[in-house]
C-alpha cells in the first residue's frame, strides 16, 4: 500500500514539475540576450589592444564589425520577445502533463515492475539452510563457508559432486582437488576427478583425467567408474581392441547385478567388441561413428547436424519415445543451441503429456541435464 | 521498495523527458515563454528522478537485494563496501544508468545555469537533451533494465572477481563518462542552432564553457585508464591501441578540435557551419565509443549477436541521432549566414590548422579501430590492426600539430606576421636546439628519433612560456611592471600557455619511456640481484601470506643504488582459492618522475620466481601532460569572461556552483 | 588575396593534409597488419616461417613444459590441429591450460611457432575474440563459456553422467 502511495506522490511531483511553467504565464523570465556577449567583445577588443594582440587598425575593424552584430542582436531581440502566447496551448501542454504523464508511467511501469516485490536486502534475511531454497542457494553457502574455512575436507567433499552436476566443472576440478588434500586421497575421489576434468574438457578424456584415472585403479583395481573411462580414453585414442578388452573384464568380474552393466555392454558394441548377455540398442549404427572417426572437423559437425535432425523428425511423428527426447535436448545443449533445447523440451513435454509415466520419466531425465524447471 | 520506487523514477524520468522533447519546442515554434519554460522545469525534475533512480540501485547494490537479477549478477556478499558501490556502474546495465544519470545533471545544469541563453536557444537546446534521453531511457527500460526481479531470491550473488576489483577502474568509468556525456551539450547547442536556422559568435561563446567542461573529464579519464591500466595489468604499458581506448580517444580528439574552433566562431565569427558539424561529430563519436564498448561488438562480433534486441537498439539509437543530426545539417546549414574573412596566415589560419591535423589524426584512429570490424563483416577475413599501425599514421599527423602549436597563439586574428612569431619563438627554438644537442650527446649512438622528438617537446613548453613572457613584456619593462601584467593577464591566457606546455610534457614522457625503458626478465631466487639502470635489486625473499580472501606471496625486494639503500619493494602474486583465480599486484618505486616497476610470474619447481623488473625513465610526466592540460582548461573554464552576461546570482551556493561549472 | 582565392588556399591545404593522411594509412594497412590464424587454418594456407601472424585457439591440456629462465612450450590447438608455441617470459595470470590464448609471433625453420606476445583471456568472462569466433566455426564452443555456471551445461553429456 504503502508502495502505491510514493508512486502517487511521485506522479504527483512530476505532473507538478510540468505545470508549474504553466502557471506563471507572462511574468516568466524572458532568458538573456546576445547584445551582452557583443558588448563584452568590445570591451575585450580594448583588453585585446592594451595587451598587444591586435594593432590599432584591426581592433577598430573590429570593433566597427561587433557594432555591425551588436545593432542586428539588439534589433533582433526586439523582435523576439515571446508573444503572449496562447491559452489554448497552454490547456493542451497541462493536459499532457495530467494525463500523459501517469499512463505513459504506468503503462511502462506496469509492464516491467513487479510492485508486489518488496526488498530482501541480506541483512534481513536467515541463512539458514531450508529444504525450499534451490539448488543454487544451497551451493553458494556452502562456497560461503569454504571461503572462510578452505581446510574444511568434509566440505569439498560434499560441494564437489554438486558442482559437477550442475555442470561447473572447473570449480568441481578445483573442489575435487581441495577434497583430495584435505580429506585424504580415495579410488572413487580420484575418478570423480577424472570425470570432472573430463567434463570441463568437452567430454575428451584429456591426459590429466587419464593419469586421475590411472592413480584411481592404482589404488583400487575395480573401481567401476576409472575402468570404464580409461576404456573411454582408449576408445578416443582409437585402440578399441584395448577398450574392448578392458569392458570384457569389468563385466567378467562385475557383479551381474552392477547398475553399470548395460551401459559398459552399450560401449562394447560400439567398439565391436562381443559382450555376454543382453544389448541394448546403440545410440549410432557402427559404421557411422566409424566414418566420423575420419572425417574433418567441419564434416562431422555436419553429419552430427544431420543425424539430429532426423532424431528431430522421427520424434515429430512418434513423440513416444522420451529416451528419443532426451537425446535430442542433450545434442542441442551440446551443441551450444540452448533455445532449440528449451523448444524441444516443450516440444517434448506436449508429446508426452498424456502419460504420467512417461512425463515423470521425461522430467527426470530433465533434470540430470540440469534443465528442470 | 526501494528497487520499485527506483524502476518507477526511471520510468517517470522518461516520461518527463518526452514532454521535455515536444512542448519546448511548440512554445518556441508559437512564442510561448510559459511552454519554452516547461524544458527547465522538466530538465531539473528529470534530474531529481533519475538521481533517485541511481541512488535506489546504489543502495540496492550496499544491502545486497539479491530479488535485483542486476545485484544478483555483479555483486557479492562479501565485496568491500567500496566495490559494492562502485559494481553498481561495472556492469552493462549499471553503467547505462551512470550514463543517463550523467545526461539529467549536465541537463539540469543548462537548465540551472542558463539564464543568461536566449529563450527560444534554451528551449531547443533542452529539448534535444530531451531527444537524447528519451531514446537512452527507452534503451535501458526495454533491453537493459536494471531493476527487474527475481521472484525467488537466490542467497549469493555470482560475481566476486578479483581482477575488477580495483580503485582505478572504479573511478575512470564515471570521468570518461562525465567527458562523453558532457559533449551532449554542444551537440544539443548545434542541433538546435540548425533547427532556429541562426548561429551567430554569442552561441560559440555559450557552447565554449560545456566543451571545456566536457573536454576537461575525458583528459582527466583517458589519463587515469592510461595510468590504470600501467599499475594493475602488470607488464607496464600505457597505452595500447585498443579499441576500447580508441573509443575514448576520437570523441577526445574532435572535442580539442571543436574548443579550438568555437574559439575563432566567438573572436571572429568564422568556420560557423564547421564548429556545427564538429559538435555533431563530437558527440556522434562519443556515442560511438559508448556503444562500440558497451555493446561488445570490439570485443566480440559474437557477443553483440547473443542480445540481438541490445544490438539492433543501439544501431538504431547511432543511426537516428548520427544520421538524423548529419541530414539536418545538410539541409539546413546551407542557410547559415557565412562568417568573417580572414588571411591563411593569422591566428583563425592557425586554428583551421589544427583542427585539420586534429580530424585528420581522428578520421586515422577511427580507420584502424574499425577498419577490421568491417572488414570481418564484409569478407570474413579477421585482422588485427595493433600499435604499429598507429604510430606510423597518427604520430606523422602530431608532429607537424605539435610544431604549429607555439605559433598560434603568437598570431594576430585575422592578419598574422609569421616572422615576427617566429622571431618571437627565437627562444623556445635555441632552447629547442640546446635540449636536442644534449640529449643527443648524452645519448650518443642509440636511439636518433628520440632527442628530435625531445627537441620537439622543448620547443612547445618553452613555446607557452614565451607566449606568457611575450605578453607580459618580460625583460622588457621592469620586472615589476611586468609581474602587474602577469596578474592582469586573462585566465583564458594562462590556461591556453598550461594546456600546450601539458602537451610537450607528456611528449617528454612517451619518448623517454619507450625509447629508454630498461627491463630485466628472468627467474630469480632469494639472495639474487638483479641489475636494472644502475639500481641494485636484491630478492630478500618470499614470504606467503593470507589475506581476507586470498592467500598471496609477497616479494620482497631491497633497492639500492651505489650501495646505498634506496628502499623496500613488495611486488605480491594472489592467490583467490574458492574461485582459483590469481592476479598480480605491481609494486612501483617512484624516484622523481621515473619509476621502477616490479611483477611478479609463477614460481618454478625449485623456488625461484619469475620476475619482470622495468625501469621506466620520467613515465610519470606522460600523465602529468594530461593534468597540467586539464588543469589549464579549468583555468580556461574559470575566466570571468567566459561567464559574463550572467546575471548576478541571488544566493552564495549559486555562485558557489557556477564557480564549479 | 580575394575571397575565393583565400577558400581555395584552405581547400589546398586540407586536401594536402588529407592526401598526406590517406597515404600514411594505405602504407600502414599494407605493411603492419597482422592477420589471424588458427593451427587448422595454418596447415591449410602452408605459412612460411618469418611471415608474423596471430595465432589463437585453446592451450591443449597437459601440454605446457617450463624450461630454463623463463621459457616455456605448450601446443595451441583448435579441435583440428594443433600448433607447437614456444615463449619466453612471464605468462599473463589467466593463462591456463584448457583455456583460450592469443599469441602473436611467426613460424620458426622447424615449424615451431615463436611468440613474443602471449594474451590469455582478459577477465574471467572475456574470450579473445578471434578464439571464440574460430571455435564456434569449428563446433567447439560451449555457448556458456562465457558465463560460468550460468547454464549448467551437458558438454560431456554423451559420456558422462550415465554412471550415477
Amino acid at each position: 500500500m504503502t508502495l502505491w502511495f510514493v508512486f502517487a506522490l511521485m506522479t504527483v511531483a512530476a505532473i507538478f514539475a510540468v505545470l508549474w511553467p504553466l502557471s506563471r504565464r507572462g511574468r516568466a523570465d524572458t532568458g538573456g540576450s546576445e547584445v551582452v556577449v557583443y558588448r563584452d567583445q568590445l570591451a575585450e577588443i580594448d583588453r585585446d589592444m592594451a595587451s598587444g594582440i591586435i594593432g590599432a587598425a584591426e581592433a577598430d575593424a573590429a570593433r566597427i564589425e561587433i557594432s555591425r552584430r551588436l545593432l542586428a542582436a539588439a534589433d533582433q531581440s526586439g523582435r523576439d520577445t515571446p508573444g503572449q502566447g496562447s491559452l489554448t496551448l497552454r490547456r493542451g501542454a497541462a493536459v499532457v502533463a495530467l494525463v500523459g504523464l501517469p499512463v505513459i508511467a504506468s503503462s511502462f511501469y506496469l509492464a516491467l515492475g513487479s510492485p508486489r516485490l518488496g526488498d530482501f536486502p541480506l541483512a534481513e534475511r536467515s541463512r539458514v539452510a531450508d529444504a525450499n531454497q534451490p539448488l543454487a542457494n544451497l551451493v553458494a553457502q556452502v562456497e560461503a563457508h569454504l571461503e572462510k574455512n578452505p581446510t574444511d575436507g568434509r566440505g569439498w567433499t560434499v560441494l564437489a559432486p554438486v558442482l559437477s552436476r550442475l555442470g561447473r566443472y572447473d570449480d568441481a576440478v578445483r573442489a575435487y582437488r581441495n577434497a583430495i588434500t584435505y580429506a585424504g586421497d580415495s579410488a572413487d575421489r580420484r575418478a570423480d576427478l577424472g570425470e570432472a576434468l573430463m567434463g570441463s574438457a568437452g567430454g575428451v578424456v584429456t591426459a590429466d583425467a587419464k593419469a586421475e584415472f590411472e592413480r584411481s585403479v592404482a589404488l583400487n583395481g575395480d573401481d567401476a567408474k576409472a575402468n570404464y573411462f580409461l576404456g573411454l580414453a582408449a576408445e578416443q585414442d582409437g585402440r578399441k581392441t584395448d577398450a574392448a578388452a578392458l569392458w570384457q573384464k569389468m563385466l567378467a568380474k562385475g557383479p551381474s547385478d552392477a547398475p553399470w552393466r548395460p551401459l559398459v555392454q552399450a560401449a562394447l558394441v560400439r567398439v565391436g567388441g562381443s559382450a555376454p548377455g543382453g544389448v541394448s540398442a546403440p545410440a549410432l549404427p557402427d559404421g557411422a561413428v566409424a566414418a566420423a572417426q575420419d572425417m574433418s572437423e567441419a564434416d562431422r559437425g555436419s553429419m552430427i547436424k544431420g543425424m539430429v535432425d532426423r532424431l528431430a523428425s522421427r520424434l515429430k511423428t512418434n513423440g513416444d519415445d522420451v529416451e528419443g527426447w532426451l537425446r535430442l535436448v542433450r545434442a542441442y545443449l551440446v551443441m551450444g543451441e540452448r533455445d532449440k533445447a528449451m523448444s524441444a523440451r516443450a516440444d517434448a513435454r506436449q508429446a508426452v503429456a498424456n502419460d504420467a509415466d512417461r512425463l515423470r520419466q521425461l522430467n527426470e531425465g530433465l533434470k540430470n541435464l540440469g534443465l528442470d524447471g | 521498495m526501494i528497487a520499485e520506487s527506483g524502476h518507477y523514477a526511471l520510468v517517470l524520468a522518461l516520461a518527463l523527458a518526452l514532454i521535455q522533447s515536444i512542448v519546448p519546442i511548440v512554445g518556441a515554434r508559437w512564442r510561448d515563454a510559459a511552454l519554452m519554460n516547461v524544458a527547465r522545469s522538466t530538465a531539473l525534475a528529470q534530474l531529481l528522478f533519475v538521481a533517485a533512480s541511481f541512488a535506489a540501485l546504489v543502495t540496492l547494490h550496499v544491502t545486497s537485494d539479491f530479488s535485483v537479477a542486476n545485484v544478483y549478477e555483479n555483486s557479492h556478499s562479501l565485496k568491500p563496501l567500496l566495490y559494492k558501490i562502485t559494481g553498481v556502474w561495472g556492469n552493462h546495465e549499471g553503467s547505462m544508468l551512470l550514463w543517463v544519470s550523467i545526461l539529467a545533471l549536465f541537463g539540469g545544469l543548462v537548465a540551472a545555469f542558463g539564464n543568461n541563453l536566449p529563450l527560444s536557444l534554451r528551449a531547443h537546446v533542452l529539448a534535444v537533451q530531451g531527444w537524447v534521453a528519451s531514446a537512452f531511457y527507452l534503451f535501458i527500460l526495454i533491453t537493459s533494465n536494471p531493476f527487474l526481479r527475481i521472484a525467488n531470491p537466490p542467497l549469493e550473488g555470482r560475481d566476486l572477481n578479483p581482477v575488477l576489483q580495483d580503485i582505478g577502474l572504479a573511478v575512470h568509468p564515471p570521468m570518461l563518462y562525465l567527458g562523453y556525456v558532457g559533449f551532449s551539450i554542444s551537440f544539443s547547442f548545434a542541433v538546435a542552432a540548425l533547427l532556429e536556422g541562426r548561429i551567430d559568435a554569442a552561441w560559440a561563446r555559450w557552447v565554449r564553457p560545456w566543451t571545456l567542461m566536457a573536454w576537461i573529464f575525458l583528459t582527466l579519464g583517458i589519463a587515469m585508464g592510461s595510468y590504470w591500466a600501467y599499475y594493475e595489468l602488470g607488464w607496464g604499458g600505457w597505452w595500447f591501441w585498443d579499441p576500447v581506448e580508441n573509443a575514448s580517444l576520437m570523441p577526445w580528439l574532435a572535442g580539442t578540435a571543436l574548443l579550438h574552433s568555437a574559439l575563432v566562431m566567438e573572436k571572429r565569427n568564422a568556420l560557423k557551419v564547421w564548429t556545427v558539424l564538429l559538435s555533431i561529430l563530437t558527440f556522434s563519436l562519443s556515442l560511438l565509443g559508448t556503444f562500440l564498448v558497451r555493446s561488445g561488438v570490439l570485443t566480440s562480433v559474437h557477443a553483440f549477436a547473443t542480445d540481438p534486441t541490445r544490438g539492433v537498439f543501439i544501431l538504431l539509437i547511432l543511426f537516428v541521432f548520427i544520421g538524423g543530426s548529419l541530414s539536418l545539417y545538410a539541409w539546413r546549414a546551407p542557410a547559415l549566414k557565412q562568417g568573417g574573412l580572414f588571411a591563411p596566415i593569422s591566428r583563425e589560419g592557425a586554428l583551421v590548422l589544427n583542427n585539420l591535423l586534429l580530424t585528420t589524426a581522428c578520421a586515422t584512429v577511427f580507420i584502424g579501430t574499425l577498419y577490421p570490424l568491417a572488414l570481418e563483416v564484409l569478407t570474413g577475413e579477421k585482422i588485427s590492426v595493433g600499435a604499429p599501425f598507429f604510430n606510423f599514421t597518427f604520430a606523422p599527423l602530431f608532429v607537424p600539430l605539435l610544431l604549429a602549436v607555439p605559433f598560434g597563439p603568437l598570431l594576430a586574428w585575422k592578419r598574422g606576421d609569421l616572422l615576427g612569431a617566429a622571431q618571437r619563438l627565437m627562444v623556445a627554438g635555441v632552447a629547442a636546439l640546446v635540449a636536442m644537442a644534449l640529449v643527443f650527446a648524452w645519448t650518443y649512438g642509440g636511439a636518433t628519433l628520440a632527442p628530435l622528438a625531445i627537441g620537439l617537446a622543448a620547443f612547445v613548453i618553452m613555446g607557452a612560456l614565451c607566449d606568457l613572457a611575450e605578453r607580459i613584456a618580460l625583460f622588457r619593462i621592469p620586472l615589476s611592471l611586468s609581474l602587474r601584467r602577469a596578474r592582469g593577464l586573462p585566465r583564458a591566457t594562462w590556461g591556453t600557455a598550461f594546456a600546450h606546455a601539458g602537451l610537450g610534457v607528456a611528449l617528454i614522457g612517451i619518448v623517454c619511456e619507450t625509447t629508454w625503458n630498461s627491463e630485466y626478465i628472468g627467474s630469480m631466487k632469494p639472495d639474487d640481484v638483479a641489475r636494472v639502470a644502475g639500481y641494485q635489486l636484491r630478492l630478500d625473499g618470499l614470504n606467503p601470506r593470507q589475506g581476507p580472501n586470498f592467500r598471496e606471496m609477497v616479494a620482497q625486494f631491497t633497492v639500492s643504488r651505489d650501495g646505498e639503500k634506496v628502499s623496500v619493494m613488495t611486488p605480491s602474486k594472489r592467490n583467490f582459492t574458492t574461485r582459483g583465480a590469481s592476479t598480480t599486484e605491481a609494486a612501483l618505486l617512484t624516484r622523481g618522475a621515473s619509476q621502477l616497476y616490479i611483477s611478479l610470474g609463477d614460481t618454478s619447481a625449485d623456488g625461484a620466481i619469475a620476475v619482470r623488473i622495468y625501469h621506466k625513465p620520467l613515465v610519470l610526466m606522460i600523465w602529468w601532460g594530461p593534468v597540467l592540460m586539464a588543469f589549464g582548461g579549468l583555468l580556461s573554464l574559470s575566466d570571468r569572461r567566459l561567464r559574463v552576461g550572467a546575471p548576478k546570482p541571488a544566493k552564495a551556493a549559486a555562485r558557489a556552483l557556477q564557480a564549479a561549472e | 588575396m580575394t575571397r575565393k582565392q583565400r577558400r581555395l588556399t584552405l581547400i589546398g591545404c586540407a586536401l594536402v593534409v588529407l592526401a598526406v593522411a590517406a597515404g600514411l594509412v594505405l602504407n600502414a594497412l599494407r605493411d603492419s597488419i597482422v592477420f589471424f590464424s588458427t593451427p587448422s587454418m595454418v596447415a591449410e594456407k602452408h605459412l612460411g616461417p618469418g611471415k608474423r601472424f596471430r595465432l589463437g585457439g585453446l592451450v591443449e591440456q597437459g601440454s605446457l613444459k617450463r624450461g630454463d629462465n623463463l621459457a616455456v612450450t605448450f601446443t595451441v590447438g583448435d579441435g583440428g590441429a594443433t600448433l607447437p608455441v614456444a615463449y619466453k617470459g612471464i605468462l599473463p595470470d589467466l593463462f591456463r591450460e584448457g583455456q583460450g590464448v592469443v599469441a602473436e609471433g611467426a613460424l620458426d625453420a622447424s615449424g615451431v611457432f615463436r611468440a613474443d606476445t602471449v594474451l590469455a583471456k582478459h577477465d574471467e568472462t572475456y574470450m579473445p575474440k578471434d578464439v571464440a569466433d574460430a571455435l564456434k566455426k569449428q563446433g567447439h564452443w560451449k555457448d556458456d563459456y562465457g558465463k560460468p555456471g550460468n547454464m549448467p551445461s551437458a558438454s560431456a553429456a554423451p559420456t558422462q553422467g550415465a554412471m550415477r
